[in-house]
Order: C-alpha cells, then structure tokens, then sequence
C-alpha cells in the first residue's frame, strides 16, 4: 500500500524517540522546481569558493570559554573557528548507502567505535529493525584533523527519508551549506535522488557527488557519471568513488568535504536567529529542538522566543550531539546542536521556526515556515471498545511529538468509538498505526485512507469531506472536487508502453516526455493524488521490474465527476467501507472490491451476500459461501501444543475483526480498497 | 450405486430441552458463587449423560478423571519411527527403510533405536506409586519392529514404571506387516489392542496416498484379526483422500463395519506443509474432495457407524461399548503422560515436552540425560490459561463433553460464564447441546448443579469445531 516505497512499507520511519527522520530512502517532494541549468550550478559554486575566502579567519582564536579551543567530553568535542565547520547531508536513493556511507565516516573519524557502532547505533528501534532498516542518529558532530593539520568539526545531519516528510527534508537541507550525492555506481540516478538534489540546489548547497559500491560487479562509474552530467546537470569529472561497505575511498571524501564544502558565513555578530530542523519530545526534559545558528550565539541561560508560535522559554540546556548529547557553553554562528527549555509539545517549537533572543530580537524570522497541513485521512478505531480513552491519552502523547499529526472523536454505529485522523502521507499514518499498537499496546482497525475532497453545495460553500461517508447527498451537492498532484517518473525506455499506460489508466494527464540519457527517460503526468494513494507505486514498480522510481507533489483541486461508492454486507451498509470513486471506474472498482472482500472475509456459518452500491443502484454481488468443515481430525499428544496453537491463531484473527451485523469483518476487510487494482492487470 | 450423501444435521435429542437448559445456565452462571462452597470438586463419573457410557474396563485403581491433571501419571507414549515407506500425507517423524524390514542393517537401526528408548526410559524419575494403566506404541509403524524388541521396551517400562494388571497396550499395526503368528507374539508380550492402518478400500487411493500396502494386504490383515481374536482392535480410516468419492466412502464404512472392529478411528486427511500431498494439493480443490463434499463424508460416517453399534464417543473416533482407546482418552481428558522416544510428547507436571524429532539429535539428548529426572526441556509450567484452553480444546472433542462445574472449579466463576455466554449462541443453531443431571433443576434457576454439560452436537457442532473453539478462546477472561 506505501506508494513511493516498495519492498519495505515502512521505510523511513520513527527515529529514536518516534519521530520520523532519516532513513536510507531519501525522497522529498520536488514541486515544480525549476531545473537548473550546468551553467547556474557553476555560477553557484564560484559564489561559494568566494564566500568561502570571505569566511576564512572566522571567530577569534582567543580562548573565550565555549569558543574556539573549548574542549568537552575528555576532548571528544572541540570548538572550531566558523571556518573549519562544515555542515552538509546526505542524499541518496533507498538502498544507494546512505546509512553504510555515514557508519564509515563516524568510524573513520572516530567518532564511534566499532564497538558503539553494533551496541548502540545499530540497535534502534523495534519498527526499524525488524523493516531492515537502521536509523542511527539525526545529527553527528565529528571532529576531523585534516591533512592541512587543521581540526575540523564536521556535521552531518541526517534528515527524512519520505516524502510524507519533504518539509522537514528541505528545513535540514536549509541547516547545511553542502550535500553528498551518493549514488550506486550500478543503478545510477533515480527520481528520489534527483528530486532532493533539486532541494539541495535550491538551499544553494555545494554538492559533491559520490559513486558508491564501485567495488561490486555491475558498477559502471562511467555511465553514471554520465547521467549525473547529464541528468542533474552537475559536473560529476571530479566525483569521488566510495565503496562504503568495503570502507574504499572514506578519506578521500573526508578531505573532499573539508576542501570542497564551504565553511558556513561567519554571521556571530547579527542578532540569535537559529533555525529548528528536527524536534522531539523527551519525557524528562520536555521537547529537544535541534537547530542551526544561522546569526548571532545562544548561550545556556539565554531566554528565547520562537518566532512564528510566539513562544518565550528559558533555556535549561544545550549542547552538541558527537552523537550523544554533550552540553556545551555556547553555540555560535554556523553551528548546529539542540537545547531544551522545558517546552510541552512539539507544536510549540515546530520544525522550521526560528529561534531569537528575547531581549534582542531579530528583525525577521528564516524564511521557508510552513504550517503542517494533512493530506490523508483514517478511521483508527480501538477493537476493544474499552481501550478508547487509553487510545485518546496515546493519541494526546504521539501529539506532543508530532505536530503534523491530527485527530478528532469519531463514533459510527459499525465501528463504535474512535477517531478521524489526518496524517502528511501514508507512511505518517502507518507510522503513527505502529506506534499505538506497539507502544501503547492498542489493537487497532483501521479505515482505508482518504484524500480529503472539497464538496461544493447549494449556494456556492465548499465543505472540506475528509471522510467518504460523510459526502452530502447527491441532491445536495454541486461538485466534488480531488485534490491533484505532478507525478514525475523515471523509467527505462523499454518500460514507457506500460508505464504510460498506468498512468492514463489513473486518470493520468500527460504533461511531457524527456530522454535522459539513451535509455532512460522521464515522464510527468498530473493525476489525482487518490489515485496515487492506493498501489501505485506497487504497479510502477511491477510494471517495469522494480526499475522505475517516482516523486510527486501536491499542485491543486480540480472537480471530478466523482461518485460515492458503497459496500453491503449481509444486506447492511458499512460505512468504513464507503470509498469516493471517478463514474467512470465504479463499476470496475465495485466488481474488484466485492471480489477482494470476499477473498478477505472469512467464511463464517452462514452465507454472507456482498455488494456494491452507488446510490439504491446494486453495481456489483457476490457471496461467500457458509463454512461447511473447520475441524482438527487428529488431536493426541504430541499434537496438543500444535493444535492448540492453530486455534489461538484463528482466536487471535477473530480478536482483530469487528463485528458487522452479525458478520465479522478483518482489518484487511477495511484496506480492500488499497489492494484493488484500477484498470491494467 | 451408492446413495448420495446425506446433508445436514443428526437429529438432536436434545433440542427441545435446550431452550431451557440455555436459560438455566444463564442463570447459574448469573448465580451466587456461594453454591460452590457447598458441592467439593465433583468427579465426572457421569452416567447422566445421555449415551455416554463410561463401560471402558477399570481397574481397581484407575484414576478419577476429574482430578486428572493433579493426579499421577500413568500413561506411556512409546514412538516407534520405522515404517517401509512415507505415506504422501506423513509428517510425523518417521525413518523409511524399505520394503524389507528384515535386513540385517534395518534390524540393527531397529535395535539400535530400542536401546536409546530403554535408556531414555531407565533415566527417567517415576512419579508417583501408580503402575502404568495404558501403554501405546504409535509411530511410524510399530508393527514393523520385532517382537523381541517390543519385549524389551515393555520390560524397562515394567521395571522403571510399573504395567498395571489388565493396562491397556496399544500398539499401531499397519496391513502388510504382520501375519497372525506376529500377532500372537504381541499378544504374549501383554498387548491387548490393535490400531489397523487401512485407510481405505480402495486399491487406487491406496497408491494415491503413497501408502506401501495392498488391498490384499488389507484383506488378508483383517483375517488375521479374526484369527487371533485380540482383546480389542481398531480399524483405522482416512477420509477426503485425493480421487475419492462419495460412493467411494461409502464403500469403505461398508467394509469396515463388515470388518467388525472393536472400534473405528476416521481421520479426515488434512493436508501439512511439507509433505508430498502439501506440494501437490490444496485443500478443498480438485482431486481433493470439496468441503461440502467432505464434510458429506464426515456426516456419512458419523450416521453409518453410529446405525452399526458404534459409539461416536470423540470428533474422529468410534467405539463399541467398553472399547473406546483409554491411553488416547488420556489426552483428551488432559491427564499426565509419559512419552519416549523420537519426537515424542510427554505432558508431565504441568509441562508439555517434545522431544527432539530428527535420530541424530534425538540420540544426543538421550546421551545428556544425566540420571533420573524429568525430562521438559526447560520450560515453565503452563499458565492457568494454556490449561483452561487445553481443557476446552480437548473436553469439547468428546461426546461427554465439558463438566462445567468442574471446569468453574478449576478455572473459576468468570471463565465458566465467558464459555457459557458464547455456547449460548451455538444452542438454537443446533452446534451445541446442553443436558443437566435432572429437568428439576433447569428450572430451579441461579442453582449451579453438578453434571451441567456442554457439548459439540454430533456431527455439525463437531465440524466447525474450530469455529466454536476458537471464539470460546477469544471470550476467555485474560
């Protein structure tokens, strides 16, 4: 059901305290980002080496406490001169090496040991290990002596995986001064890459591009190079050739960053004006933000205002992360760290706002705030009825963490008590799903995800319908309107029949074709965004054999003849189950949906008719036959533990399923929608 | 021609009474719990229960059932893995060795396996003073193992364990591998029962089922039976093999009822992960039987054996009146049972053991048995629930079915009134059948009675009997 996320639903999830960041898949929305000509790149990079000469001298070395020279953690950590700080991100496609690349550049400055290494930052999360994928940390301050015997503090901050997350994604790439491209010197570019080098680009970040695993059999450096050269527009003739598994080229590319990378502009001296990328809530210390000194120095006993909530706090703490947290004196322009300042919820100090002194305010806030704005909404409802309000309190705790999470009371008579809820995307949801039944130990059934529509009604008012079921009548409504999004893809030549085809079986709008190198091309299309949500990005990747990557974004609300889809069980509607559907796919949605359902619901002692309906209009039946023989035959001793673990198999499938009428209705009952497959196969 | 199969329920004895027997038992499960303190655990020496003669022979010092799991062990399991071949269904853990079991390579393997038995058997503690009431050699075909060695398990299990006089000893024999003077041998050696692998009576789903015997031997095996008149004996059958028919079937329970067993045990097939059958088959397609089909067969049995004298006494097993398998209502009961040898089960001291399946590794645990102790492979006791689920999971196999003031007893008020609330549900569909010792007390009301049953209505409770366990699982207090 993830749709920009294949193999592992769950990709870029929760980091170390649930908030979600940094993951080896790297995808950010691109929007309709202007491509940037070779020639901008080398302008920007001539701009850069000029600031990078302006900068030289940075702070005075005089040993002013918490300045250059300072010391901390037995001289794990050293204060540098704004020259020698460099602080850049990694951006990589899912499985390129995102996470191998940082280990090697930890271990090969010594910032963590090998032993650390498996001990502490391997060894995260449950979500996160058991998807196979490893979140180590979201910042790390490295101290590097370089081969010009300077000492260096390099900060490599980490940042979301998702595009649920490209907000938070171009908030950190706004927080460093340069980036490292990596790309797997055998699969060459893909469109996650392309759409954060877009982002990079647009922060004005120096990138270096890095081919990784040149040591496996397929690489190709040459080609890649060439696509780097030709696709992003980036001359890659100087890119660097890593294999971070093999731990080859890991100097080189230490000294690459130090050479290549502009140090940050030595601003100490303008009013405090740091900028939040990435903030979490800590049960004893209440939220920790962590932020980029863009001008000016913050001190621990500072009082500080946050620009866009208002919010005023006394600073308690703040330090660096070397990974672990290191309390520091000051942080001065050009670094970055975390404070915190006894704040409740995240939402008071949220990603992107800009931190400033109380007593001398900066004129202006950063630029580039934005308020979370829900895309996708669900039904979470609690199977035990008894767990509501232990369900409210959990929903309360991930809110103080999660500021883009939303939620209110929903009660329906077929599923009871529970709550609407609104997330960025699907991956927020899915996040947000595991972590109340794994935290907070809540079984869960959730509704199918919905777009939110716009309803136009008598007398001209719009009425935002997040919930399907709550679509006004058919007489009452003048239109529906979906939201739309630009869905730009990269394929390989071969595959551009079939990919076409998807598209424009999704109600696809062909917006142009581009040849990226002989046999790769791009394609965009505009199509509605419920038509992404579902299992897009699952028939992309089936379509072209796992070769095609994908990026969109949101662009506008266009009307759509759109209709309200239904589902009967046993005779009675199930709200749950409603679904808003274009005319004219109702039909082949409403045969594919009775069929999924019936494959879904078990059969129980009696026959369970299933239809869809559109209006009193019957489009679609079919029934599951009674349940004739559900039997053990054998049952003696040594099959006693066995036998009984198949009934508490099947007891714990029923625990999971609401009760429908007289019908009971598993969870996968309520994602049918998403496993329907629209047009094509 | 046969005739086509009968659909649909039994009739229900009992079905005017449950609509009251239902509201008694909403009642005493509403009840004062102070009616318990008054009525001690109370055994199930039923004899109220409608066609549930208890008639098995008892010995003198044969446990009561309903303090079964508090009492001492007194049942053995003893696996004997070798058989000629695999059946195509298989997955127990079994050694083929060939058409001829007479080799002097196979005899060895065989001797071989016997002593790590014996020594398995002499490091095990006995617990308490109750000699052995039921022995049961299962496998693999224990039929293919030479008196002799036979003769020296049953002697450790004597001297470590103690053979009551007039125990019960099963032992699985397939056709094929045995003649009358075999027989007579076992029966010297003490064995009192027979379970014969038939299967069918079809020499095509015979092969079909990779079994290693032919209709002949089947026919042949039965004269040997007949022959030598063994105390008891049961003729074993596998329903809902693949290529069988209804007419088929039918075939079959003619035959065995004309066999004249002691008993008849019916074994739906069910197809497991891994075995030959699992490659090929899906449950419920083609060549298999449909689930209507084989539920069919299901109900063909119950109503065929029933009409000729046999008890239907639990889900796959028949019996004629003192001839129900005792060492197998161990189990059912969830009484303690030794177990030896390869991939065996011993329940013993609230602990379920199996022991390691593959030769090698069980050949190594037998070697780190270090003097006398009780095997259970490091595990913890089953918790209160494992037993409450166990006890429902098994009682509800049986036609006596569940005692329910024994299980309030044993698992208390809330249990009993979460098993009640859902078999409500299941009386007025005819899944479920409900019976008290007298009429007078199902209208006494709010008065729980000693001998209130619940059971699975034979055969359409029985069939989706998983259904109903299952749910009972689910409404079981934490």
């Amino acid at each position: 059901m993830a749709f920009a996320c294949g193999a592992a639903p769950l990709e870029g999830t929760a980091g170390v305290s649930g908030r979600p960041f940094c993951d080896p898949d790297w995808r950010a929305v691109v929007g309709a980002r202007a491509r940037i000509s070779r020639r901008r790149t080398r302008s920007l990079r001539r701009e850069f080496a000029q600031r990078l000469l302006l900068c030289a001298g940075g702070l005075a070395a005089t040993h002013v406490v918490g300045g250059p020279g300072t010391e901390y953690a037995d001289g794990a950590v050293v204060k540098v001169p704004v020259d020698c700080i460099r602080n850049f991100s990694i951006i990589a496609h899912i499985d390129h090496g995102k996470s191998t690349l940082a280990d090697q550049l930890l271990l090969k400055t010594g910032t963590v040991s090998t032993r650390e290494m498996q001990a502490q930052f391997l060894d995260t999360n449950d979500i996160e290990r058991e998807r196979g994928i490893t979140i180590k940390l979201n910042t790390a301050r490295m101290k590097y002596k370089a081969e010009d015997g300077k000492v260096y503090a390099l900060n490599l901050i980490d940042t979301p995986g998702h595009v649920d997350f490209s907000y938070e994604v171009s908030r950190s790439l706004a927080a460093c001064e340069g980036a490292l491209l990596v790309v797997d010197a055998a699969q060459g570019v893909e469109a996650q890459t392309l759409a954060n080098v877009y982002l990079a680009l647009e922060n004005d970040l120096e990138i270096i591009p890095v081919l990784n695993k040149i040591d496996l059999p397929g690489a190709d450096p040459e080609r890649v190079m060439k696509e780097i050269e030709d696709v992003i527009g980036l001359d890659a003739s100087d890119a660097l050739l890593v294999s971070a598994k093999a731990g080859i080229g890991i100097e080189a590319l230490l000294e690459a960053i130090v050479k290549r990378l502009p140090a940050p502009k030595n601003r100490v001296s303008e009013r405090l004006r740091a900028l939040i990328y990435d903030s979490y809530y800590d049960d004893y210390r209440g939220v920790v933000c962590q932020f980029r000194v863009v001008d000016g120095e913050i001190k621990p006993k500072d009082s500080i205002q946050l620009m866009n909530t208002g919010r005023q706090y006394q600073i308690d703490e703040i330090g660096v992360l070397a990974p672990n947290q290191v309390k520091v004196d000051s942080l001065y322009a050009g670094e970055v760290g975390y404070l915190a300042a006894s704040i409740k919820q995240v939402a008071d100090a949220r990603v992107g706002d800009t931190i400033t002194l109380t007593k001398t305010r900066a004129d202006e806030a950063l630029p580039g705030y934005k308020e979370p704005q829900p895309m996708v909404y669900c039904g979470l409802f609690p199977t035990d009825s008894d767990q509501y309000q232990a369900m409210r309190t959990a929903l309360g705790k991930l809110q103080l963490n999660d500021a883009a999470l939303s939620y209110e009371p929903e009660n329906s008579s077929a599923m009871g008590f529970g709550f609407r809820c609104g997330f960025l995307g699907l991956l927020h949801m899915e996040i947000v799903q595991e972590r109340l039944e794994r935290e907070y130990g809540i079984d869960l059934i959730i509704t199918a995800p919905s777009v939110v529509y716009r309803c136009r009604v008598a007398g001209g008012e719009e009425r935002i319908v997040s919930n399907p079921a709550e679509l006004p009548e058919p007489v009452a409504r003048e239109a529906i309107l979906e939201p739309f999004c630009r869905m730009e893809m990269i394929v390989p030549k071969d595959f551009v029949g079939p990919v076409m085809e998807l598209a424009s079986d999704r109600r696809g709008e062909y917006q142009k074709m581009q040849y990226l190198t002989e046999d790769r091309v791009t394609l965009v299309y505009i199509l509605p965004l419920a038509e992404v949500i579902t299992d897009f990005f699952d028939q992309l990747k089936s379509r072209t054999r796992g070769y095609a990557s994908m990026e969109y974004s949101l662009l506008d609300y266009r009307v759509g003849d759109l209709v309200k889809l239904e589902i009967k069980i046993n005779q009675e509607v199930v709200e749950p189950l409603a679904t808003i559907v274009h005319k004219d796919s109702a039909y082949e949605v409403g045969q594919a949906l009775v069929t999924k359902l019936k494959e879904v619901i078990p059969r129980q002692q009696f026959r369970i008719p299933i239809q869809a309906a559109i209006g009193s209009r019957i489009i679609s039946s079919q029934a599951i036959s009674a349940l004739r023989k559900d039997v053990l035959a054998k049952c003696y001793g040594g099959d006693i533990s066995r036998k009984k673990k198949l009934l508490k198999k099947q007891a714990a499938g029923k625990k999971r399923m609401k009760t429908m009428g007289k019908v009971q209705v598993p969870q996968d009952a309520f994602m049918a929608i998403l496993k329907v497959s629209k047009g094509g196969d | 021609m046969a005739a086509p199969p009968r659909l649909g329920c039994a009739p229900l004895a009992l079905a005017p009474r449950a609509d009251s027997a239902l509201r008694a038992l909403r009642a005493s499960s509403r009840g004062q719990a102070a009616s318990l303190t008054s009525s001690g655990p109370i055994g199930d020496h039923v004899g109220t229960v409608p066609g549930a003669e208890r008639s098995q022979a008892k010995s003198a010092d044969e446990p009561r059932l309903g303090a079964a799991s508090r009492d001492a062990p007194a049942s053995a399991y003893v696996h004997l893995p070798f058989c000629k071949r695999r059946c195509f269904y298989c997955d127990f853990p079994v050694r083929a060795v060939g058409d001829d079991a007479g080799t002097p390579a196979v005899q060895d393997a065989m001797s071989k396996y016997v002593d790590l038995v014996c020594a398995e058997i002499d490091a095990n503690v006995r617990l308490g003073s109750r000699p052995l009431q039921t022995v049961f050699f299962g496998g693999g075909t224990p039929s293919l193992t030479a008196p002799g060695l036979l003769e020296r398990i049953l002697a450790s299990l004597r001297r470590k364990l103690g053979i009551a006089h007039g125990a019960e000893i099963s032992m699985e024999a397939d056709p094929g591998t045995f003649d009358a003077v075999k027989l007579r041998a076992y029966l010297d050696l003490g064995v009192s029962r027979f379970s014969v692998g038939v299967q069918a009576f079809q020499e095509e789903l015979l092969r079909g089922g990779g079994r290693s015997h032919s209709l002949a031997d089947v026919r042949r095996a039965i004269e040997d039976m007949h022959a030598v008149a063994p105390p008891s004996w049961s003729l074993d059958l596998i329903s809902g093999l693949p290529f069988s028919t209804p007419a088929a079937w039918e075939e079959s329970l003619r035959m065995a009822v004309e066999a004249q067993p002691h008993h008849v045990s019916v074994y739906d097939l069910q197809v497991e992960e891994g075995t030959p059958f699992g490659h090929w088959y899906s449950p419920g397609q083609s060549p298999l039987p449909s689930d209507a089909t084989s539920s069919a067969m299901y109900v063909m049995a119950s109503e065929t054996l029933r009409s000729s004298g046999y008890e239907h006494y639990e889900v796959s097993n028949y019996a004629k009146p003192g001839h129900q398998c005792r060492h197998n209502l161990t189990y059912w009961t969830r009484r303690q049972c030794y177990a030896f040898g390869l991939g065996a089960a011993s329940y013993l001291m609230g602990r379920r053991f199996r022991r390691p399946a593959k030769m090698a590794a069980y050949r190594k645990w037998v070697h780190s048995l270090q003097g006398e102790a009780v095997p259970m492979g490091g595990q913890p006791k089953e918790s209160l629930r494992d037993q409450m689920e166990e006890e429902l999971m098994l009682r509800l196999r049986l036609r006596e079915g569940l005692d329910l003031m024994q299980f309030e007893n044993e698992f208390g008020a809330a249990a009993r009134e979460a098993v009640v609330g859902v078999l409500a549900h299941f009386v007025d569909r005819g899944l479920v059948e409900v019976d008290a010792p007298c009429h007078k007390s199902l209208l006494s009301g709010g008065v729980r009675q000693a001998g209130e049953r619940v059971r699975l209505t034979d055969p359409s409770g029985w069939l989706v009997s998983n259904d109903i366990i299952s749910d009972l699982f689910v409404a079981l207090p934490d």
